[in-house]
Formats: C-alpha cells, structure tokens, sequence
C-alpha cells in the first residue's frame, strides 16, 4: 500500500510537470478551439495547474483523512 | 495634481492599515528565538498558505509577468508552469524538513547542514550566501517599491521618499513583530494582490477590446505569433523547459522559503498548504492578460520598458479614476512589500545565526540574540535602501549569480534529509563545480543548446557528487575530516 501510494504520487507529479514542459505541451501548441475565450496553450496551463491541486488533494485525503481541521 | 493627492492618499492608507495589523500581531512569543524566527513552530495552513504565496510573488513577478506576456507572448507561460509546480518540492521535503527542525531545534539552513555534516564553516558558508542573495533581492523589492510610488503619483512622491515610506513600514512591523507581524500581513496583502489582479485583468480587456475573448480574438488576427511557442522573439522548448525545472524545484533552496518549513506546526500543515498552493497561481492568469492586452495597445510604439506596461495601461490608456490607480499602486507595493519583509526577515537570521553566532557572538543569550537579530532586520534593510539609491539595476546581475549559487545546495540539502551516506567532501565538491560552472556560464560563456544554465550546472554537480562517493573511500579523506572542528 505505502509503496504503490509512493509510486502514485511520484507519477502524478512527473505527469503534471512534463505536461507544462518538453515534449508534452508539444501537443497543446494551438489558438483553436479557445477555452472560456482563452488561446488553447492558455487554456492547457489552467488545466494542469487545477489537475496538480485535484491529484494532490487525493493523495492528501488518502494518506491523512478527509479531516476538516488538524 | 489632486488627482495624484487622492493616489497618495489612497495608498498612505493602505500602507498605515498594514502597519497596524503588523504591529497587533505581536504576542509574547515574539520576543523567544523560536517565536520571533519561526511563529513558536506552530503556523496553521491558512497563514502559512499566505506566507509561501506572498514571497514568491514579488514586485518581479506582479510586474515582470505581463511584462513577458506583452514582450514575447506565450513564453510567459513559464511562469504559470513553475509557479504550480512548486507545491511538489514543499510536499516532497517539507515535512522532512520540518520534523528534523522541531527534533534537533534547526532554525536555518545553515543550522541543518552543519549538524548533518558536522562542520560549522560549511553552516557558515550556507550563511554568507544566503546573505549575499537576499539583499540584493531585498534592493530589488525596495527599488521597485520606489519605482512604482514615483509613477503612480506623477512624481509628486519622488523615488528615494516611495522607496523610504515602503521600507520604513516594513522593517516596523518585522522588527516588532517577527513571523507572527509577517505571516497577518502577508494574509492582508494576499487577498489585496488578488483582488486588485483580477479586477485590473477582467476591466482592462473590457474596456479595450469588449471582453478577453474578443481581445484574443483579435490578437490571433493580427499577431498570432504570441499566442503559441515559441512566442514574438523566438524563445525554444529547451530554454521554456529547463527554466521552469530549475524555478520550480530549485527555488525551494531559497532561505526564505526553506525556512518557512521549519515554522509548520505539523507535516500534515505543509501538505495541505501544498494541496492549496497551485491555486494561488491562479493569481498569474489576469496578470498575464493584462500584458496581452497590450501587445495591440502599443504596436506603433513599443515600450522602452516591458515590465512598466501595467503600469502604463492603468494610467494612460485604460482611463481609469485615481481611486483605481491608487488601489493600483497599493496592489503592486502589497507585492513588494509582502516578499521585502520575509526577506528582511530571513537575512537577519541568517545572518546573526549562521555567521555572527558561531563566531563575534559565541555564548550570547536567548535574549541577545533576539535583539541582535531585531536590530540586523533595520540594519540589512537599511543597508539595501542605500543600495537601491545607489543603482538597482547593476544589482539584477548579483541576484542572478546568487541565485546560480543557492540552487546548488540542492544536493547538499537532498543528502541532509534523505541520503545519509552521502559525504561532506562529495556535495562540497558538487556544489563547488557547480557554482563555478553556473557563474562562467551566465557571465563567460553561453549555455550549451541554449538551455537554463541552472540546469547544465546542477547535472555536473550531480554528477561530481556521484563520482566523489564511488571513486573516493571515507578512508582517503581522513585529513579533510579531522581539520574541521566538529
């Protein structure tokens, strides 16, 4: 269990870094289709930025409990 | 002329409220070491959020983001990459950090690697470069402030007065206050951060172009080129790439950052201030709108300065009341201020803990060494409001070097908190071709394939710690070993 959490966290990380750098925003370099408005490169950091937060707050919540306060 | 007065006003406002509520911070923890360094180590999430928000964003980043998006376009992207990627290295080292500090009483960095490796020079060492990168930085905040007073008000407020009235507020409250004066204000300057960006970056677009769709809709007729890599000037995947590696993981070798951990009152607080953390960037989305918005505005006549174009387009283009344009400044000083005072902060510490401690002021008090440290916040401030009177832009230059230097502690730290069999000789030797690498590739030569040259340096200095620990047998070194006072 603690190895596979380790190993889940490790890879989320990777994932979420090489989305933003070389070679995986390679695949978000476009205007088309705008987002909310926004160029779609724009659009592509937002997303991985709320995609970080959300797998950090699972891995948070499985490794601490859901616990409003400390 | 009256307009400037309600500008002047507005923010003379602003800056007495912060005063006060960094003033009421203080407790009576504020006058222990711990208390007046760390907050007792017991900072909760919602503060602690705050404080590691505040001091990364500084006066660079409030105006130095729009500022790359209206020069090279989505290049700027690099800073909304970092800035979410950070979280990792507080996750990852963080709780460490902070469970070691509370054990074994760590208060600096300096503090870690002399026990970890049994040498106090090297502590020292950790020490004078992270005194020699905070001032300058330091400068930078306290110019930027004067700056920003200057134009704001037409000139009513001149330079060397903006830049005093900014310092003076903020060596008040640190000096009285501590982490606990720094960690209220830094939640006061926060929110007022993001409430400015946000409104600047939705009226803005609104007022020019009709909304940002329409305004993006038009700058994908007339300039394409900045809304993909690799931008106006040409900026490649390599530069983009390692820049944001070594932003984001190095940074975290910041004093004042790394520091912040040890004053976390659990691990479980640095995880979920992480978990948060990626959304604080969100603050960067209006900002770096806000310097789309004027790639058009200023096509005839393109700024002399990039990072004045907020500044440029709350003032003379957007027409906005000098209520918006005080509320403007008070945004942009919040930034400067908010990341000046943890940086005043910390230089002090370091300072006084790391190179005074161990040698002038052998055997001081508790008490004396909260004095001393007290008074070092007003001398080091002092010391860089001369330095911004001087000549803040040679100083760029400094920040740079340092900042080559403190990244390499990388290793140094990595070995300290997770790797025990790493040697003293390897990662001083790894830190030591590193630095040297860093500085004659960002003074002497260029960098290989036009990479961050942080990147290229923290790979030779992987590399000789790896070659150190396997070619060299703790046997040979017995000599290094025993001239080091322990």
């Amino acid at each position: 269990m603690n190895k596979t959490y380790h190993l889940l966290t490790g890879l989320h990380f990777a994932v979420c870094t090489l989305a933003m750098i070389w070679p995986g925003a390679l695949i978000a370099n476009r205007i088309e289709p705008t987002v909310l408005g926004l160029p779609f490169l724009f659009f592509w950091y937002i997303l991985w930025m709320l995609v970080l937060f959300a797998g950090m707050w699972v891995a948070f919540v499985v490794r601490h409990g859901g616990g409003r306060h400390e | 002329m009256s307009d400037s007065l309600i500008v002047v006003g507005i923010t003379l406002a602003y800056l007495a409220a912060v005063l006060w509520v960094g003033l009421q911070a203080r407790n009576k923890e504020s006058s222990s070491l711990e208390g007046y360094v760390a907050g007792g180590r017991h900072v909760g999430v919602v503060i602690l959020f705050f404080i590691l928000g505040a001091e990364i964003f500084s006066a660079f980043a409030f105006l130095g983001a729009p500022g790359w998006s209206y020069q090279h376009g989505s290049p700027a992207f690099y800073i909304l990459a970092y800035l979410s990627l950070v979280p990792i290295t507080i996750w990852a080292l963080g709780p460490r950090v902070a469970k070691l500090g509370r054990e074994r009483g760590y208060l600096t960095q300096g503090d870690m690697i002399a026990d970890h490796y049994q040498s106090k020079p090297l502590g020292m060492l950790a020490g004078v470069i992270g005194v020699a990168a905070l001032v300058p930085y330091l400068t930078i905040q306290i110019a930027g402030a004067g700056l920003l007073f200057q134009a704001a008000t037409d000139g009513l407020v001149p330079f060397w007065l903006g830049a005093l009235l900014a310092f003076l507020v903020v060596a008040a409250y640190v000096f009285a206050s501590g982490l606990s004066g720094i960690g209220w204000t830094n939640l006061v300057q926060g929110i007022m951060m993001i409430a400015i960006a946000w409104f600047l970056g939705l009226t803005i677009p609104e007022r020019l172009y009709g909304g940002v769709g329409e305004m993006f809709t038009q700058l994908q007729q007339a300039a394409p080129e900045y809304l993909t890599m690799p931008g106006a000037n040409n900026m490649g995947w390599g530069y983009f790439s390692t820049a944001v590696l070594i932003s984001a993981f190095g940074g975290a070798m910041w004093p004042h950052l790394f520091m912040k951990f040890y004053s976390a009152d659990s691990g479980k607080t640095l995880r979920k201030v992480s978990v948060f953390y990626p959304l604080y960037a969100t603050l960067l989305v209006p900002l770096l709108i806000i310097g789309f918005a004027g790639i058009l505005v200023f096509a005839d006549e393109s700024l002399a300065r990039a990072d004045t174009v907020l500044l440029r387009m709350v003032m003379d283009v957007a027409n906005f009341s000098p209520w918006v344009i005080g509320l403007m400044l008070s945004g942009a000083l919040a930034a400067a201020m908010s990341t000046g005072a943890n940086l005043a902060h910390t230089a002090a510490i370091v300072l006084v803990r790391d190179v005074l401690s161990p040698t002038v002021m052998k055997g001081a008090s508790e008490k004396a060494t909260v004095s001393v440290t007290r008074w070092s916040v007003l001398g080091l401030s002092l010391i860089a409001y001369l330095f911004a009177l001087a000549n803040p832009a040679s100083l760029v230059m400094l920040l740079l070097g340092a900042y080559g230097l403190i990244v390499q502690l990388f290793p140094m730290v990595i070995g300290a908190l997770f790797l025990p069999r790493l040697r003293r000789l390897s990662v001083m030797l790894g830190a030591l071709v590193g630095s040297v690498a860093y500085l004659l590739m960002d003074f002497v030569w260029s960098s290989p394939l036009g990479w961050h040259a942080g990147v290229w340096a923290m790979l030779l200095n992987v590399i000789v710690v790896t070659a150190c620990q396997y070619l060299i047998k703790p046997a040979a070194q017995g000599p290094s070993l025993a001239s080091q006072p322990s």
